[in-house]
């Protein structure tokens, strides 16, 4: 019997069912078909389907139990943090489970001497900084969803955040995980000291989207608070000049700790939803925040501000206490929810682009928008060239969505065409699977390949995902993967 | 053996000049006394893809070579036919200054392409040992495949921080490349991580892209001396748990210090155990960091001087390279891992074992990141028992012992890279899938 049928038949699902209760406890099971649909997408909500079951494990071994029955069972299954993922990692297998991590949420050691916190992946991002916070510690990687997303998501997206021009992003704050290979065993890799003896699999499973393992433990770096920050706000007539004012400060030896751009559609809206003190009818705004000693963060401030003048900024504004920074980021970490306010709906993209590339390409984006008929509000991190575009459309207009994927796709070759990137931190994940072999050729993706069947050459965690097409595994050794007639034939598929 | 067919075959690859056949220049070649049979310096990619496919055919062992610097790490190969040479991939691809980042064939010392780069005031934030010796200097793709790092890891990390894409011919002759060109990117697995510190066993590194660091226009250094290492660790935690942004934070025992005092004309204690501390910034922030630093350490009774510039540079250079400057031979080098707050009881132990075994021992500490350099002097039972002692002590607080080099006797009964781990099978079945015929430095890693 394939899996397909076999998940249909209520029998088998019932006793399936019946282990996962086993392994779990009837509360970390859930199978009615009204609570389901709370986990038939993430943050990408255009696509949805429904898993059969979802469970919540408390625990390593029960993920690792739960694994081993999918695994002898030949289930996919697909991991899930917060669901806040924006590239639809975590949207559900057909006919498979969701391994949802939201109740393995314990802060496990907070060792603040050695600048190390060991986490559960479903702690939320923010909580770690809260912990350290009352030592004068922050964890760095701080995406815009960071009230809510967890360590886990984090992990598998490799998430950036508007600090991570200066800081780097999840990939430079993980030391070490614990995980659950697709099979079921559980391995512990890298920890609170550095240089571990072996591969760096803790830097090949950050950023890959689910597909290697569940992790179960992860431990991360903390680092010092400050001494000092200083934000700056200037205004400009138009985007260019803004992309001009990141190249030029970076030009001058300075690297800030985040430097963000927001175009005239992105601040109208914003101000209208949060009154953030930005100029209204301005081109564009150029976030700056430098940090570090206050020595170095006194000598920098009048580079930046001069380079700033250079490139036509109207108005600078520096925020004078903590209370108005917070403002000023409050309104560019709204940025995607107050699109709400211009337009009933929109799709985000995530290309990146060198940064000297800036003006050229969003050029290039306003052409795409006009041709397309659909507008296209930029908010982007400018400082290491990835660009948020959001299109706007109406959902309930016949064709809309269709041609906004269009014009995001097409913005996506821009991008590529300029040496950059389809993915800065939102991943590839289901969204922009067909993207990725605008990047890397067949030789490329089969290295990629060889990686995931080394880990899971059933091709059960998160399939689907990341690869432009299914790829199999071939055993080590063999030349070359034949395709059996029957598999050709569209009749069956190997595992 | 190579069949003499194959050989003439491989010989067509490259031209003439870029072959190796006579025994005894291939004793420079040489590995844990294991000699290959050929060296081979391809002139491109293309000639480093041909050399593999021929070897995959004929299932010949490769010896992926930079220059040879870290040529000690490693088990002893179980076999090397082949020995083949970066030396002659030495392009710079790309420098993209106003993107800082830059794309380099991996071939070129890493002398060469920072001085390509410092033209337009930017820099590749490593600075690991091996860069500045006459003969044979440390290239980008072996410092890639090693990880080699050195103190300023403090403030900027190891090279896998920086390394964004590669290009790699893999042990079938297929070329592949991961990564990209942008400093942010997520696109499909981070492959250049795999190869950091993968010793030359998953593929020949051809290609690597970099993002680059402004070089910081000023730089100080603080040296001050304790005589207990209570008062120095108290420093050390001080130090870390201030606002400071300190660029490296060396701790040197004793016989180090004495040793860097002889040869460096600075005035450091030589039987004391020493702080070596450097801020590099705008010189406006280094000036106002330095009097904390300094009153930081007066706090803790260590008594210190300040220097800059040429003694500075040198002492430095020193510290990186200290167990092959201060020992010409029968040195015994390993690295160490651990926390931070372990560093005391790894230098207590230390000192005991040298006590114990009568073996001098110098050690090196980056001690904001909990990594000590640790040369033993000498060879013969002493050397091999007081390692193992140090091995079992530094496993018991679950921090690891890398033998970075060492006589082969040692090696021969000494593993060199401990205790890897359960993640190890996982590690056996991604070099199985890349190197399905283990040609690629078989027996000297995974």
């Amino acid at each position: 019997m394939t899996t397909q049928h076999k998940t249909k038949s209520s029998s088998w699902k019932n006793k399936f069912r019946e282990k996962l209760i086993e392994i779990i406890g009837k509360e970390g099971v859930i199978s009615s078909d009204d609570e389901l649909l709370a986990y038939d997408c993430d943050a990408l909500t255009g696509y949805r389907i429904k898993p059969i079951f979802v469970v919540l494990p408390t625990n390593t071994k029960q993920v690792s139990q739960v694994i081993k029955e999918c695994y002898l069972e030949n289930i996919p299954f697909v991991p899930r943090g917060a669901g806040t993922g924006l590239s639809g990692g975590a949207l559900p297998t057909d006919e498979g489970i969701v391994i949802s991590l939201t109740r393995m949420n314990k802060i496990l050691d907070v060792d603040i001497p050695n600048q190390r916190v060991v986490v559960e992946p479903g702690v939320v991002n923010l909580w770690v900084t809260n912990a350290v916070s009352p030592y004068g510690y922050y964890y760095a990687p701080d995406p815009s969803s960071q009230i809510v997303c967890t360590i886990g998501g984090n992990v598998a997206e490799n998430s950036g955040g508007v600090h991570c021009l200066k800081y780097g992003v999840t990939t430079n704050h993980v030391l070490g995980v614990e995980m659950v290979l697709p099979d079921g065993e559980i391995i512990e890799i890298g920890g609170k000291a550095l240089d571990h003896p072996g591969y760096d699999i803790t830097g090949l499973v950050v950023g890959s989207e689910g597909l290697l393992g569940i992790v179960t433990k992860v431990t991360l770096k903390i680092i010092k608070k400050p001494e000092a920050v200083k934000t700056l706000l200037a205004s400009y007539d138009n985007v260019e000049d803004a992309g001009a004012s990141v190249s030029g400060i970076t030009a001058r030896g300075v690297i800030p700790a985040g430097m963000e751009i927001m175009d005239s559609l992105c601040i109208k809206s914003v101000e209208e939803t949060i009154g953030a003190g930005y100029p209204i009818d301005a081109g564009a705004i150029l976030l700056v925040e430098l940090d570090g000693p206050s020595a170095e963060v006194e000598a920098q401030l009048p580079i930046v501000e001069e380079v700033l003048k250079d490139n036509n900024a109207i108005q600078i504004k520096i925020a004078k206490n903590s209370k108005e920074r917070d403002l000023l980021w409050k309104g560019r970490k709204s940025a995607f929810p107050a699109m709400g306010r211009i337009s009933s709906d929109y799709y985000v993209q995530d290309g990146v682009i060198p940064r000297s590339k800036l003006a050229e390409v969003l050029g290039e984006i306003a052409e795409l928008s006009k041709k397309y008929g659909l507008r296209v509000a930029n908010v982007f991190h400018a400082g290491d060239g990835n660009l948020h575009p959001l299109v706007l459309y109406d959902a309930s207009k016949e064709g809309d969505l269709d041609k906004t994927l269009e014009l995001a796709g097409e913005i996506l070759k821009v991008c590529v065409d300029k040496g950059g990137s389809i993915t800065g931190e939102h991943g590839v994940g289901h969204d922009k699977k067909r993207f990725l072999s605008l990047m890397f050729d067949d030789n490329d993706l089969d290295a990629m390949n060889l990686i995931r069947c080394a880990f899971d050459n059933k091709d059960l965690c998160n399939p689907g995902k990341l690869f432009p097409t299914p790829r199999t595994c071939v055993e080590p050794g063999m030349k070359k993967f034949e395709e059996h007639p029957v598999q050709k034939a569209g009749m069956g598929e190997m595992y | 053996m190579i069949k003499k067919s194959t050989l003439r075959n491989l010989c067509k690859i490259v031209d003439e000049k870029n072959v190796v056949l006579e025994s005894e220049k291939l004793g420079e070649f040489s590995i844990d006394g294991v000699l290959p049979q050929i060296v081979l310096s391809p002139n491109n990619i293309d000639q480093v893809s041909e050399i593999m496919k021929l070897a995959s055919k004929d299932a010949l062992s490769v010896i992926p070579w930079g220059s040879g610097t870290k040529s000690a790490l490693g088990n002893k190969p179980d076999r090397a036919d082949i020995v083949l040479s970066t030396k002659n991939l030495g392009r710079i691809i790309e420098h993209g200054a106003s993107d800082l980042v830059a794309t380099t064939e991996c071939g070129i010392t890493l002398k060469k392409f920072q001085e390509a780069l410092n033209k337009e005031n930017q820099f590749l934030a490593v600075d690991p040992p091996h860069v500045t010796h006459v003969n044979r200097r440390a290239t980008i793709g072996g410092i890639i495949a090693t990880n080699d790092s050195g103190p300023e890891r403090l403030r900027y990390g190891t090279i896998r921080e920086f390394l964004i894409g590669i290009k790699v011919v893999k042990a079938d002759g297929s070329i592949f490349k991961g990564g990209s060109k942008v400093v942010k990117n997520v696109a499909g697995y981070d492959l250049p991580k795999l190869y950091v510190g993968s010793l030359g066993t998953l593929g020949i590194i051809v290609e690597a892209t970099f993002r680059l660091y402004p070089v910081p226009e000023y730089s100080q250094t603080y040296v001050a001396s304790f005589s207990s290492l209570e008062d120095c660790q108290e420093t050390i935690s001080t130090l870390l748990n201030s606002h400071l942004v300190i660029t490296s934070l060396e701790l040197l025992n004793p016989n180090l210090a004495a040793s860097l005092a002889k040869r460096n004309d600075v005035d450091i204690n030589d039987s004391r155990y020493s702080l070596v501390i450097g801020i590099r910034s705008v010189e406006k922030a280094v000036k106002e960091q330095i009097p904390s630093v300094k009153k930081i350490c007066d706090q803790n009774n260590g008594n210190g001087f300040l220097i800059s510039g040429t003694p500075e540079e040198k002492l430095w250079e020193d510290i990186r390279n200290f167990p092959w400057i201060i020992l010409k031979s029968d040195r015994v080098v390993s690295k160490v891992g651990v926390v931070v707050t372990q560093i005391p009881q790894v230098l207590q132990t230390i000192k005991q074992i040298s006590n114990e075994y009568g073996v001098k021992i110098y050690v090196s500490v980056r001690a904001g990141n909990g990594i000590c350099i640790i040369a033993l002097k000498g060879e013969g039972p002493s050397v091999n028992n007081a390692l193992k002692h140090l091995r079992n002590f530094i496993s018991s607080i679950n921090g690891h012992l890398v033998l970075l080099e060492a006589p082969s006797e040692i090696k021969n009964s000494f593993d060199v890279w401990g205790e890897i781990g359960s993640g190890l099978g996982i590690m056996k079945r991604i070099k199985a899938n890349y190197d399905p015929n283990n040609l690629l430095n078989p027996g000297r890693y995974i």
